[in-house]
């Protein structure tokens, strides 16, 4: 390790020690691998398909002349499901459709809930009541049937899912931004700031906001698997009024018929979902271990 | 709301027979009894105002055509009576699986117990309740997968009068009550399924949630206290650990429930169960309105009911806050 | 004062190991200290010199990652740290999960004497009472679980007696004949009465007549009859009766019987309104009354021990005070022995027999209290002293240096980085523990040249 220069100055002591405590937890670290394998593979779909023959990575091409489920084999590694579709390519391109999905319910939603309740928080008052109620409203939804509502107004599209879900999780964030911001706010860093003459907008977004990071981050990560469990959810009982979308909910709806004769057309995509919800949750697992400072340096 | 959509919500009330002006004429005085032709909000404030007289509306779909309110009454009994059970499975196995779990740290009976929740809460509930499906119905076919009930056994039953049972509405209770077992059995096997997807679905959290607490609790000095008086190991986990590491399951309870009604639209789709998620994914199929909504605010409303409920009870349990 | 010659325990040797994240740290090396029934020894030392870790071991109430490397700890002959040094001795690379195994085999093992042995005082008043259970309870539970004899003989007792024989009793009472209050009792086939009676007749916070009305009080209070026969069985075994319904009612009375002797407890220690506290939960109590709430669960069942960690440290000064005047009252009453451990000195030379000093994980000097205090031998002791603030005033001097890292504890004596005495031997070899006479012993080897122990 050079003395000085860049490579001392990015891993800091601290630094260092987050990546200790990080990778001496080797579930985590299995988690993190396999949901780094999962975004090369939404990445490789979305930007270079050829890469792997994909010559249609956006949509689930059937094959009516075989449409009966084949088991798994050299030419289809994973066998085929209802009519006709391999599922090797099939669960390649859901992932990136999924992750995307996720990716596009979990960032907006994660930005709006922030921000609400830094600005809640720290401007209290009514301000503060009236955004809270506003979160309990929403919170007291259960969000698959707001989905179902939503979907109804706006018409079923993914937009409409992916806005539907983006209301019912902005407030999760709000609430946990919400608590932190009462701790930071009272201490004395926050006075210096504001006797040395910092905007209120200087102050909560860059003394506030990264001290509020940590716990968010970890959160939406976790996130990511919980929403695509949702999404997965609402594909399978037919939200959405398309046929041959590369997602694992709906891939698993075609093998409903054939769960006798033909199972691995239901196990083979929900196994994929599994794997990544469980991948996602080990890997915030030890991201808290992580930020915890108790559980930094004892046994 | 899109053109489509008016005219299939009142579908149901033009005179087929009619046509050309005379059907034009119907269609226009439909809308504008239905107010379908003002904003959105003033539509909203006349379904609100109905709803508060008692009229919930109409619904059409494919498994009920007819007023709200007797859908509810068809339907509500069976979801009850699935998330009853689920409740019930989920407590008996959730909680005693948690303790194990963190009384046994790192064993073997604790990485297994670990990798069955980890696995569970990574799964989605259709998914739980296809492997069901795979295993008791398909390899082992013991168990049914669809309804309630064996539609023959219904022939002929006084108490069983279209689709709804007396005096519970219930059908497995109203069977008992009638001194029906074989009836009670079969519903009894209908519902084993259904219910045990929805317990294993909410179990991994209250298991993860348990052990986490559990351990946090058993480094605490009481427990050593209560140890220092000699008291047995069984005693000091389950009256002195295990009661205040059950807090944190409580309060994590509403944001489950949440997540659990969301479930029970699913399992009962799944398993053709007719309860209210099912008749909530039928409408939604088929863009009933009528259904729709009336689901929507039962929905909230049980939600909302039972989160009230259960943190009164939850904050009655805890000394700390009726004292303090 | 009577303090007997032998000891209810010995610690030999005693070694013990915590292995962290950071490192093995070496809390006990080879400690030697007997404590004599009876007696109050006090243990003496900075944060950090392992006289915590010595009481729980003594009780067997150590973390998982607290490995016995060698020694023993005996109480009346059981050794409580076998299974743990036997683990240790055999396994190859340490494991917590292993060892909490041994641990557990341990804590089943120790459920016959803590509680009726040997009993424990915590620092943390507040933590260490359960939140959510009154108090009376807790102290309760101690009875409940080892003595339910005694709880349903004294219910039947009450039931027995009549109006007479209270009236008797209290005569032997005004007489202060305790010895033949006793033999009245059992002869009657009262057994139970006189613990009751006894408990408000040596309150001090009551009148006289107040605790003539309550002793009178205590007869004619009949059980029903099937409840009568469950405690009769239990006076007897010790145990619940087995047949299910029976089996709850029976409880249900001793438990009410175990908050009435709690609440009798609390008064004997000088807890205002008694009767009422002892349903209260610890969060609606003060400081020093939660303390003597811990002080009542670790005495009520007559223990010969009681092992006190730092039971003042949380508690400001003039609560301490009243918590030391009560334990050296208990000390008159009772002929149980008392571990007092604090780093607070002039605290311990207040209620302490003799004292150990400790340092880095060894006892450096042991002996009766005005010898170590007038006259310390060990240079740690010696400058100890010295730092104590005083009324007289007097120059405070420090101690140079800083705690050793146990991770990494010295050679030789642990002491000699520090000590202003240090010679060449005391780098190279742990100094032996030697005898002055009168019971003073001492860890140096300014003094090992001379007599042998």
């Amino acid at each position: 390790m050079a003395k000085g220069g860049l490579t001392s100055r990015i891993l800091t002591p601290e630094r260092k020690l987050s990546l200790q405590v990080f990778f001496s937890n080797k579930l985590a670290v299995v988690g993190l691998v396999i949901v780094l394998a999962y975004v090369a593979d939404a990445l490789i779909v979305q930007f270079a398909p050829w890469l792997i023959g994909l010559r249609h990575p956006f949509e689930v091409i059937p094959d009516y002349s075989n449409p009966v489920p084949q088991p798994p084999s050299w030419r289809h590694p994973f066998g085929t499901t209802y009519p006709g579709i391999d599922l090797l390519r099939a669960v390649i391109k859901a992932i990136r459709f999924d992750l995307g999905l996720s990716v596009a319910v979990v960032v907006p939603g994660a930005l709006l809930g922030i921000v609400i309740g830094i600005v809640a928080t720290y401007f209290g008052g009514w301000v503060d009541d009236v955004l809270m109620r506003l979160t309990d409203i929403f919170f007291s939804v259960p969000y698959l049937v707001l989905a179902i509502a939503i979907g109804y107004a706006l018409g079923r599209t993914i937009t409409s899912m992916i806005i539907a879900l983006i209301i019912v999780w902005w407030p999760l964030y709000a609430r946990y931004t919400r608590s932190v911001t009462l701790q930071v706010k009272e201490l004395t860093f926050i006075e210096a700031a504001r006797a040395a003459g910092a905007s209120n907008y200087k102050i909560m977004f860059r003394h506030i906001l990264p001290n509020a990071l940590p716990p968010v981050l970890v959160q939406m990560s976790m996130d990511l698997g919980t929403i695509m469990l949702v999404i997965s959810g609402l594909a399978f009982i037919g939200f959405l009024p398309v046929a041959n979308i590369p997602e694992l909910g709906y891939l698993t709806t075609l093998g409903l018929n054939y769960i006798n004769t033909a199972p691995w057309t239901v196990l083979v995509p929900g196994v994929f979902i599994v794997i990544f919800a469980v991948s996602v949750y080990l890997l915030g697992m030890g991201l808290m271990d992580v930020i915890n400072p108790r559980r930094r340096s004892s046994l | 709301m899109h053109v489509g959509g008016v005219y299939k919500l009142i579908a149901v009330y033009i005179n087929p027979r009619l046509t050309g002006a005379a059907r034009q004429q119907q269609i226009q005085m439909l809308i504008q009894k239905f107010h379908l032709n003002q904003p959105v909000y003033v539509q909203y404030f006349y379904w609100l105002a109905s709803v508060l007289q008692g009229n919930l509306g109409y619904t059409n779909t494919p498994v009920f055509s007819g007023p709200v309110t007797q859908a509810i009454a068809l339907f509500f009994p069976n979801t009850a009576l699935l998330a009853v059970l689920g409740g019930i499975l989920t407590w008996l196995l959730g909680i005693p699986l948690g303790t194990w779990s963190a009384v046994r740290r790192d064993k073997p009976d604790d990485v297994a117990i670990r990798v069955f929740s980890y696995t569970l809460y990574g799964m989605p509930i259709y998914l739980i309740a296809v492997i069901l499906i795979i295993i008791f119905a398909v390899w082992l076919k013991v168990l049914p997968i669809s309804g309630t009930v064996s539609a023959r056994l219904l022939a002929g039953l006084p108490w069983y009068k279209n689709g709804i049972s007396y005096p519970t509405h219930v059908l497995l209770i109203d069977a008992l009550i009638h001194g029906d077992w074989y009836i009670a059995l079969d519903a009894l096997e209908h519902i084993i399924l259904p219910s045990l997807t929805i317990a294993l679905a909410v179990m991994a959290g209250v298991i993860n949630i348990l052990r986490a607490s559990m351990l946090e609790v058993l480094e605490q000095d009481y427990v050593r206290f209560a140890r220092s008086k000699g008291l047995p190991e069984r005693i000091v986990i389950n009256k002195h650990a295990r009661p205040t590491a059950m807090f944190p399951v409580y309060t994590n309870f509403a944001y489950t429930v949440a997540g659990l009604l969301g479930g029970v639209v699913i399992v009962e789709t799944v398993f053709n169960y007719p309860g209210i998620g099912y008749w909530l994914t039928q409408s939604m199929l088929n863009n009933d309105m009528g259904g729709i909504m009336a689901g929507t605010l039962l929905f909230g409303i049980i939600f909302v009911t039972t989160s009230l409920i259960l943190d009164i009870v939850f904050a009655l349990k805890d000394p700390r806050v009726r004292l303090g | 004062m009577s303090a007997g010659r032998e000891p209810i325990v010995t610690v030999r040797n005693l070694r013990l190991w915590y292995y962290t994240r950071r490192g093995v740290y070496k809390a006990l090396n080879g400690v030697d200290l007997e404590v004599m029934r009876g007696e109050v020894l006090g243990v003496a030392g900075e944060s950090g010199c392992g006289k915590s870790t010595l009481g729980l071991t003594i009780m067997g109430l150590l973390p998982r990652n607290a490995a016995i490397v060698d020694g023993e700890v005996l109480i009346d002959g059981f050794d409580v740290v076998k299974p743990l040094r036997e683990y240790y001795k055999k396994a190859k690379k340490f494991r917590p999960d292993k060892n909490e195994d041994a641990l557990k085999r341990l804590h089943k093992e120790m459920t016959r004497i803590r509680g009726v042995k040997v009993t424990m005082v915590f620092q943390e008043p507040m933590t260490a009472l359960n939140p959510v259970m009154p108090v009376g309870y807790q102290i309760a539970e101690v009875l409940l679980q080892h003595n339910m004899s005694l709880l349903a003989k004294r219910r039947l007792a009450r039931a027995r007696a009549t109006k007479d024989d209270v009236k008797e009793a209290l005569n032997f009472l005004r007489a202060n004949d305790y010895a033949g209050l006793i033999e009245y009792v059992k002869a009657k086939g009262l057994e139970g009465l006189e613990d009751q009676m006894l408990a408000i007749w040596r309150r001090r916070d009551l009148h006289d007549l107040v605790k003539e009305i309550r002793i009178l009080n205590m007869c004619c209070d009949p059980v029903n009859p099937i409840i009568e026969r469950g405690l009769k069985y239990t006076a007897r075994t010790n145990k619940l009766p087995a047949a299910p319904v029976i089996r709850q009612l029976v409880r249900r009375e001793l438990v009410k019987e175990g908050y009435r002797k709690a609440a009798e407890f609390l008064g004997l220690l000088g807890m205002p309104e008694p009767e009422k506290v002892v349903r209260m939960y610890p969060h609606e109590l003060s400081g020093g009354m939660r303390q003597r709430v811990v002080i009542a669960t670790a005495m009520i069942n007559n223990p010969e021990l009681v092992i006190l960690d730092e039971p003042t440290s949380a508690l400001d000064v003039t609560v301490q005070a009243g918590i030391l005047e009560l334990l050296n009252e208990l000390k008159q009453q009772t002929n149980a022995a008392f571990i007092f451990i604090s780093h607070d000195l002039s605290v311990l030379y207040q209620v302490s027999d003799r004292v150990a000093i400790m340092y880095a994980g060894k006892v450096v000097e042991v002996g009766p209290r005005d010898a170590v205090f007038r006259e310390p031998k060990h240079p740690y002791t010696q400058m100890l002293m010295e730092a104590v603030p005083t009324l007289e005033p007097h120059e405070l001097k420090g101690i140079k240096g800083e705690v050793p890292d146990l991770r990494n504890p010295p050679k030789g004596c642990m002491f000699h980085p520090r000590c202003p005495y240090a010679m060449p031997i005391c780098r190279e070899r742990e100094p032996p523990m030697v005898n002055l006479g009168n019971g003073h012993k001492v860890a140096c080897w300014l003094y090992a040249g001379g007599e042998r122990k």
